[in-house]
């Protein structure tokens, strides 16, 4: 990597050396090659009692590759913040790269600006600092900013993405990416600002194991290069890549230690790959009663790449010893038989959760997140469900929840029918209907369920009846909350049950005991710790009285406190007998609250070796919700498992219509003014002559955009029942004319059919423009655009380049925001919520208790992305460059010639 | 210094006027903290004045990003703002059963959201740009969407900044509501009749049986809803700021 220092000349020139006060100036000169020094630094959050830094001391080489550890709170995050020069402490000196930024007199900007620019952060969420929707510009964004020239922010783009081995996906879309994906691109961004000095806050937290590897590879090459590593880790395995461990610990650095052995290739991968087999290791020593979980156990040939004998991958429930996976299982006896296998129903009690032959695969994937899976659980069983990232353990929890459909096998909660596959129910081939009135039914069953599925879901009265019985917890549940207060919140679903008041103030006194929460009731959700909100949003779903509960991680991210908590909490409801069905990374956790653990073996690792590249790609970032995981895995899990195809596909989709066609290559002001132009005039458009002319512009666009009439079609099918409506609408108001037929007393004419088709037309005309001209135009393209365009208002004020930012991030948090308002919404479903029904109140109600945890997600988003900005040295007013030109061609000349020459022949028509 | 210069203010006012609140005054001083004279030029008097009460010594600002009108937290919020108000814009639902056409969306919550938090040029750009998805698949009905998004959500917060008090958002929203409703009416009388065919005599004849409750009916939600969630939202927005 080119480190040779790059000085932007244009926040050079607006930098003036501020008069730091003497005391920093000797400082400064004490500390000639220190990429930052701290002295007696600390810090508070606003509102907190308790320093978050008490008083630290450190120095950082150049050059030096620092790793910071410590636990949840001890402050690594606050000091990681600080030496980034995102934020200024309250007391103390600090120097950053040379710059006196902070000293007795406060905070210098001036130094803070200089610093900054040699100073990049990575933040722990991939997704939050992706700030664009193509790679190769999201990259580009800081260069921008630091005002480069053109041809080197290519350069700079280029190198960077090499850097980190993205530079095939340089025009794909690094949102639907895979964190580990999103996390290099982030790391790319950072790179192709040339900083002295990296600072990552636990970079791969959210990423699985091949992710994480690929990551700390590229910061190994960094430091390499001479640029200066901080990185805050909590993986001990990780924080010995370093050459220098610092521990915090309340505020305090309590240990500085240098490792003996400088990072290593061969070290750090003979560290890494044992951490997986350790799972299965430390598991099987456990002394737990463990199934392994298997795709495909119909026929007993599970085709298994790995080490295990082929074992089925159905739950034996009569047997107390479960079956163990793996010739080394010295402990447990594998009893287990592939004989073993029972219908559970055949067996009473019947079972609480019973999941036969399920398989799932999200929208647009290739291959399935859940894979033949067969396992039922006991009433008042507490079971933990493991496995790695990307197992499809979520999936699962959803599937059960009735929140996404399998696309077959069956699913019965507490003798509630959650999917009943109707084309086979136990056994593919022998339960297959065979009388015709049968087989009839089936099939209508199965179309009435939805096309392609042979499973029906639940009936409207199965699924109140379900939200009766069965809990969820989420993910994060604590992004559910929303009322004024806790009590109110947990109130929601016993209010939603139907309960009288004085039973829903019972039960919410019940559940906030249960969880020792009572002395906060009365506190607003939102001024609470995030452990607290954990607890607070878990009680609410207690409160509910499921009698079977899911739980997906609920310990995640929390301290030991509020993780404790918890387990009591799980302890107790095991002794009420509620059956638990426990999502958890943690064997620790399995053995204090589980009776047995089910590891899902993921269908992908399962049936093929897994390469680091596809491995990469099985996690999609932060959690999984399905819309964001079938987004992810139809990029990122190719059928075959070729890097190479599933680099290039993408990209390849990508380019058709963009940059390629005419209409791509107009410059994109000619290209929005011409459009909307278009668009509005074809409202005017009222006889077939003139449609006509309409006709024949749009045909001729759609060709000059190499949009193929299909992919077309695909764009706008749902506006195509409101041609149809369009059209229906204006028969029924037209009543001049010959009456061609009536329907009851209103007659339909000539006049109102020939209106009703001009209408549908032009109305289809103008989308069809639309969908060419967002087919052919990248969103940066268009806010570029778009400010160019406004550029005369700056003279009045206005903040166009800031308001242009807005809209383009706007654009690339809208997906963002799409997913968190449908699993806010399903989470609020789960505690029967429900907008569509009830009295104006209770839909209100509904309403607020979506709409404002969707705030609170927006506020998290904008959090992270506000860093993410400062990281990338944004400011307000800067002068920035841009990536892309933007220069009027001839071809910009005749398009719009075309266009003038279509209006004029519109009305000329209508006036012939 | 953060954008929550003069957010935390209507914070307070909702807050002093609610007498249930007591036990969630602490967080307050989050906001208060922010402002630092040294890092703050731009801070607003009646800002200063506020905050006046409150040691300035913890801000953290570094005085580079995060200043000024348009800092990035500011720009991250608008964004976020105006990310969610499109989304929104695409969750449609009929509420009158039988009408399927008149169609509610709670995008115009966030627009009274943001004007509320940070003033009616917030209001003004979250309208604006929260309908742009739209320019493109119905061009006209999009300048109709502005213009009644903005009647809504630019006079209730022009009028809650005046008056920082529960009653002055009630005033705000009614007020809001009325423009709008107004706005809505005459626009339809314009643009139903591109879309079908109908003489403008024929859309006023609609304007009792159907188009004035439905209008009334969505800005009530919008306004019943904005104001439900405002004092949770206050909270909210002063622990996020840093």
């Amino acid at each position: 990597m080119n480190i040779s220092r790059f000085s932007s000349p244009a926040p050079d020139s607006v930098a003036t050396p501020t008069p730091a006060s003497a005391q920093a100036d000797t400082n400064v000169n004490d500390r000639q090659g220190l990429a930052a020094s701290l002295r007696h630094v600390r810090y508070r959050y606003s509102g907190a009692h308790d320093w978050a830094l008490d008083g630290v001391d450190l120095d950082i080489h150049a050059g030096e590759y620092v790793c910071i550890v410590g636990a949840n709170g001890s402050g690594k995050s606050t000091l990681a913040r600080l030496l980034a020069g995102l934020s200024a402490p309250d007391s103390g000196m600090i120097t950053l790269d040379g710059h006196p930024v902070f000293d007795a007199a406060g905070a210098h900007a001036d130094q803070y600006r200089l610093a900054r620019h040699d100073i990049g952060a990575v933040f722990q969420n991939p997704e939050d600092q992706i700030v664009t929707t193509i790679t190769g510009d999201d990259v580009a964004f800081g260069p921008e900013n630091l005002g480069m020239s053109r041809p080197r922010i290519g350069d700079q783009v280029a190198h960077a993405l090499k850097a980190v081995g993205m530079m095939e996906r340089i025009e794909d879309d690094p949102t639907t990416m895979s964190g580990g994906q999103q996390q290099r691109i982030a790391i790319a961004g950072i790179i192709a600002m040339n900083p002295a000095m990296v600072v990552l806050d636990e970079p791969t937290a959210m990423l699985d194991q091949d992710a994480r590897i690929g990551v700390l590879d590229i910061l190994d090459a960094l430091h390499r290069r001479g640029a200066t590593i901080v990185h805050v880790t909590h993986h001990a395995d990780e924080a010995h890549r370093g050459q220098r461990v610092i521990t915090m610990s309340a505020g305090r650095i309590i240990d500085d230690s240098t490792v003996a052995t400088p990072s290593l290739d061969g070290y750090s991968n003979s560290s890494e790959h044992p951490a997986k087999n350790d799972f299965r290791h430390l598991l099987q020593t456990s002394g737990m009663p463990v199934t392994w979980l298997h795709p495909g156990s119909i026929d007993g040939r599970t085709p298994l790449p790995s080490d295990t004998s082929p074992v089925q991958g159905v739950m034996s429930l009569a047997a107390a010893t479960p079956m163990t996976a793996g010739t080394d299982a010295a402990g447990i006896p594998g009893t287990g038989s592939p004989d073993a296998e029972e219908i559970p129903a055949a067996h009473p009690p019947a079972p609480a959760i019973s999941v036969d032959h399920v398989s799932f695969t999200p929208q647009g994937a290739v291959s399935p997140s859940v894979d033949r899976l067969t396992f039922s659980v006991r009433s008042g069983e507490t079971v933990a469900l493991m496995g790695t990232n990307g197992a499809g353990k979520t999936t699962l929890i959803r599937l059960l929840a009735a929140l996404d459909r399998p696309g077959s096998g069956n699913i019965t909660i507490d003798g509630i029918p959650v999917a009943t596959d109707y084309r086979c129910t136990g056994n593919a081939d022998e339960r297959r209907p065979t009388q015709p009135a049968e087989r009839l039914k089936s099939r209508l069953m199965t179309w009435l369920a939805k096309p392609r599925s042979g499973v029906r879901p639940l009936s409207r009265a199965q699924r109140v009846q379900l939200r009766h019985r069965l809990g969820l917890v989420m993910q994060h549940p604590e992004r559910q909350l929303f009322a004024q207060t806790v009590a109110e919140d947990v109130a929601y679903g016993p209010r939603n049950l139907g309960l009288s008041e004085q039973e829903v103030a019972q039960r919410v006194d019940e559940a906030l005991e249960l969880l020792h929460i009572g002395d906060i009731r009365d506190r607003s959700p939102f001024s609470l710790s995030g452990g607290q909100q954990r607890l607070a949003a878990i009680a609410g779903v207690i409160a509910c009285h499921p009698d079977v509960l899911l739980l997906d991680e609920p310990t995640a991210s929390l301290d030991e406190t509020a993780s404790a908590r918890i387990r009591g909490l799980l302890a107790d409801l095991h002794r009420r007998g509620v059956t638990v069905l426990l999502v958890t990374h943690s064997i620790d956790e399995a053995r204090a609250v589980a009776d047995r653990v089910l590891v899902l073996e993921s269908p992908t690792n399962a049936r093929q070796k897994v390469t680091p590249q596809s491995a990469d790609e099985q996690k999609p970032a932060d959690t999984l919700q399905s819309e964001a995981s079938a987004a992810a895995s139809s990029d990122g899990i190719p059928a075959i498992p070729s890097a190479n195809t599933a680099d290039i596909q993408p990209s390849k989709a990508r380019r058709t219509g963009t940059g390629r066609s005419a209409i791509g290559k107009l410059d994109t002001r000619v290209k929005v003014v011409a459009f909307l132009a278009l668009m509005f005039s074809a409202f005017a458009i009222s006889s077939p002559y003139q449609l006509a002319v309409g006709a024949i512009l749009t045909a001729g666009i759609v060709a000059a955009a190499r949009i193929s009439p299909l992919q077309l079609l695909a764009r706008i099918h749902m506006f195509l029942f409101l041609f149809v409506f369009a059209g229906a609408l204006n028969i029924f108001f037209v009543r001049t004319g010959t009456p061609l037929a009536h329907i009851g007393p209103v007659p339909i004419t000539d006049d109102g059919v020939h209106t009703a088709i001009i209408y549908a037309c032009r109305f289809a005309l103008v989308i069809i423009l639309g969908a060419v001209y967002v087919e052919t135009t990248t969103p940066t393209a268009m806010t570029d655009a778009f400010e160019s365009l406004l550029s005369p208002l700056k003279r009045c004020g206005i903040h166009v380049q800031e308001i242009a930012l807005v809209l383009s991030l706007a654009l690339r948090f809208l997906p963002t925001l799409r997913v968190e308002i449908i699993s806010v919404a399903q989470a609020q479903a789960a505690r029967g919520g429900s907008i569509e029904s009830g009295s104006p109140a209770q839909r209100c109600r509904a309403m607020c208790a979506i709409i404002m945890p969707v705030f609170a997600a927006s506020l998290r988003h904008a959090d992270n992305l506000s860093l993410a900005l400062d990281a990338r040295s944004y400011e307000e007013g800067i002068h920035r460059t841009h990536w892309h030109e933007m220069r009027m061609h001839a071809r910009d000349g005749v398009f719009c010639a075309a266009c003038a020459v279509y209006v004029a022949a519109l009305v000329l028509v209508a006036l012939l | 210094m953060s954008i929550f210069s003069h957010t935390h203010i209507h914070v307070r006012a909702i807050v002093k006027d609610d007498d249930l609140s007591g036990s969630v005054q602490p967080t307050d001083t989050a906001a208060d903290s922010q402002a630092t004279p040294a890092t703050t030029p731009a801070a607003t008097p009646v800002a200063d004045a506020a905050d006046a009460a409150v040691s300035p010594k913890d801000a953290h600002s570094t005085g580079v990003g995060d200043s000024g009108r348009w800092s990035t937290r500011r720009i991250a919020m608008y964004a976020c703002f105006v990310a969610l108000s499109m989304a929104l814009s695409f969750v449609e639902f009929p509420l009158i059963p039988g009408v399927p056409w008149l169609k509610y969306d709670p995008s115009g919550i966030v627009a009274l959201v943001a004007g509320f938090a940070y003033g009616p040029a917030a209001a003004l750009i979250v309208s604006i740009l929260g309908f742009v998805p739209h320019l493109f698949i119905s061009p006209w009905g999009t300048l109709m969407a502005w213009l009644v998004a903005i009647g809504l959500s630019v006079p209730a917060a022009v009028i809650y900044r005046r008056m920082h008090t529960r009653s002055g958002a009630v005033l705000g929203l009614v007020v809001g509501a009325i423009v709008a409703l107004v706005l809505a009416i005459l626009g339809n009388l314009v643009i139903t009749p591109m879309y079908a065919h109908m003489t403008v005599a024929q859309v006023a004849a609609l304007i009792v049986p159907a188009l004035l409750p439905f209008n009334l009916a969505k800005y009530a939600i919008n306004c019943v809803v904005t104001f439900l969630i405002y004092k949770p939202m206050s909270e909210l927005l002063n622990k996020s700021a840093r």
